[in-house]
This record gives structure tokens, sequence and C-alpha cells, in this order.
């Protein structure tokens, strides 16, 4: 397949992945290392994230039609996180005493965390490569 | 960290973020000076991290060191990164790169700031 999903807006959304998986990926880190008794699940959570963001990132840059597929599981299993995460974080702030990348719907991070996947699913769906008739 | 250096980087980098968006929505690749800017961007960042290098050896620190030295390390090499990403598109879609690598910087001199003053 032509490095088509890293082209154009492709490109735009790589390096916006790569933002969200260098800075969640530094959070889980930090948060896991320094105190993760204090906040068990809203930690590992993190680090689901993270995992999340570096392997849609990667998928995005590779831009093979393996790594397509990659991609919108990634991209899918980050829409489910963030919709779960961020409803739950509402609904039951005693279990979230520590934000993730997730909580309140990706609030604390202008909501991008939100819209991103939605991006994400919508240019992978435009980059289904065409059988040839 | 000196307050007034952070304030001319969070002018810079918003300044490029603002060029880069006209960019990208009047659909243009990234210009000479976009890119002239994001090296004097650069230069004056690494200014920035000498400065808070030899405060931090000197003994005056941020509570929260190693988070300082992440987001310092992160803010010196996105830029170089972005501009090497961005420019590999020669559309619109390069712009936008410079645009997201542009409020990134911003952010990150504002946490720089938020850490260092604790």
């Amino acid at each position: 397949m032509r490095p088509a999903l890293r082209s154009g807006p492709g490109r735009l959304l790589v390096a916006v992945y790569a933002v969200f998986a260098l800075s969640a990926s530094a959070r889980a880190l930090v948060q896991i290392a320094t105190d993760f008794s204090a906040a068990p699940l809203a930690y590992l959570l993190s680090a689901l994230a993270a995992a999340v963001y570096v392997v849609a990132t990667v998928a995005l840059v590779r831009s093979s039609e393996r790594s397509r597929r990659v991609a919108l599981v990634s991209v899918t299993v980050e829409l489910v996180g963030v919709l779960t995460v961020g409803l739950l974080s509402v609904e039951d702030p005693v279990a979230f005493p520590d934000a993730t990348v997730w909580s309140g719907f990706g609030a604390g991070y202008g909501y991008v965390p939100l819209v991103l996947p939605v991006l994400g699913l919508w240019w992978l769906r435009s980059q289904r490569p065409r059988r040839a008739v | 960290m000196l307050a007034p250096l952070a304030l001319l980087l969070a002018a810079l980098s918003l300044a490029l973020a603002v060029w880069s968006l006209v960019g990208a929505l009047r659909a243009a690749r990234p210009s000479g000076g976009q890119l002239l800017l994001a090296a004097v961007l650069e230069a004056a960042i690494l200014v920035q991290a000498v400065i808070a290098t030899a405060l931090v050896v000197g003994g005056t620190r941020p509570l929260s060191t190693a988070t300082f030295a992440g987001y310092l390390l992160t803010i010196v090499v996105l830029l170089p990164a972005g501009v090497f990403w961005g420019l590999a598109d020669r559309s619109r879609w390069g712009n936008g790169v410079l645009a997201v690598t542009a409020v990134t910087t911003a952010v990150l001199v504002l946490r720089l700031e938020q850490i260092w003053n604790g």
C-alpha cells in the first residue's frame, strides 16, 4: 500500500498522536514510579492510554496495510477508553483520586483525547485500500 | 529560568502557531520566514535550557527536578522534530504540523514555568 496513512492530514494526525504518546507515557511513568499505591487504577489506565497512543503513532507512521489494521484497533480502543474512563471519572470520582489523560473525557488536555480517536477513525476509514476490479 | 525569557519563548511560540495556522488555512506550504522564526525560537529555547541547567547544577532547583528535566529535554527536541516532520509534507498539512508543534511548545513553556515556581 502507498504510504498514504502518513501523508496529508495523516501527517498532522501523526504529529498529534506522537505528542500524546510522549506526554501520556511520561505521565504514566512518573505516576507509577513515584506513588503507585495512591491510585493504582488511575495509574494503570494512564499506562494503558500511553501504550495505545504509542501503538497508534507507530502504526500510522509505518503506513502498511497490516499497520492500518493495528491502527484501527488501537484507535478504537482509544475511543472506548476515553468514553469509559471519562464517564467513570465523572460518575465515581472516588475511584479516580488522581487524573489520567482520559479523565473527564480529556478535559485536562483541551478535550483533544476525545476528538483525536474520532478524527483517527475518520482518517483510517477514508484511507481504506480499494480492491482492484 | 529567566522569567522574561520564558515570556519571550511563549510569545514566539504563539506567533509561530498563528502564522502556521494561517498558512494551513490558506493552503500554503511553510515559508522561509516561518523557518527563520522557528530557528530563532529554538535558539532562545537552548539559551533558556542552558540557564536552567546551570541553575540546577548550582543548587537552585524546582521541587520536582526529575519532572522539570523531562519537560526541558522535551521542549529542546520537540521543535526540530516537528519542523523535520512538517517540512517533509509540501502541502498545507506541513503548516498544520508546525502549528501543533508550536502550540505544544507554548504549553511546555507554561508547564516549565509552573514546575520551576513550584
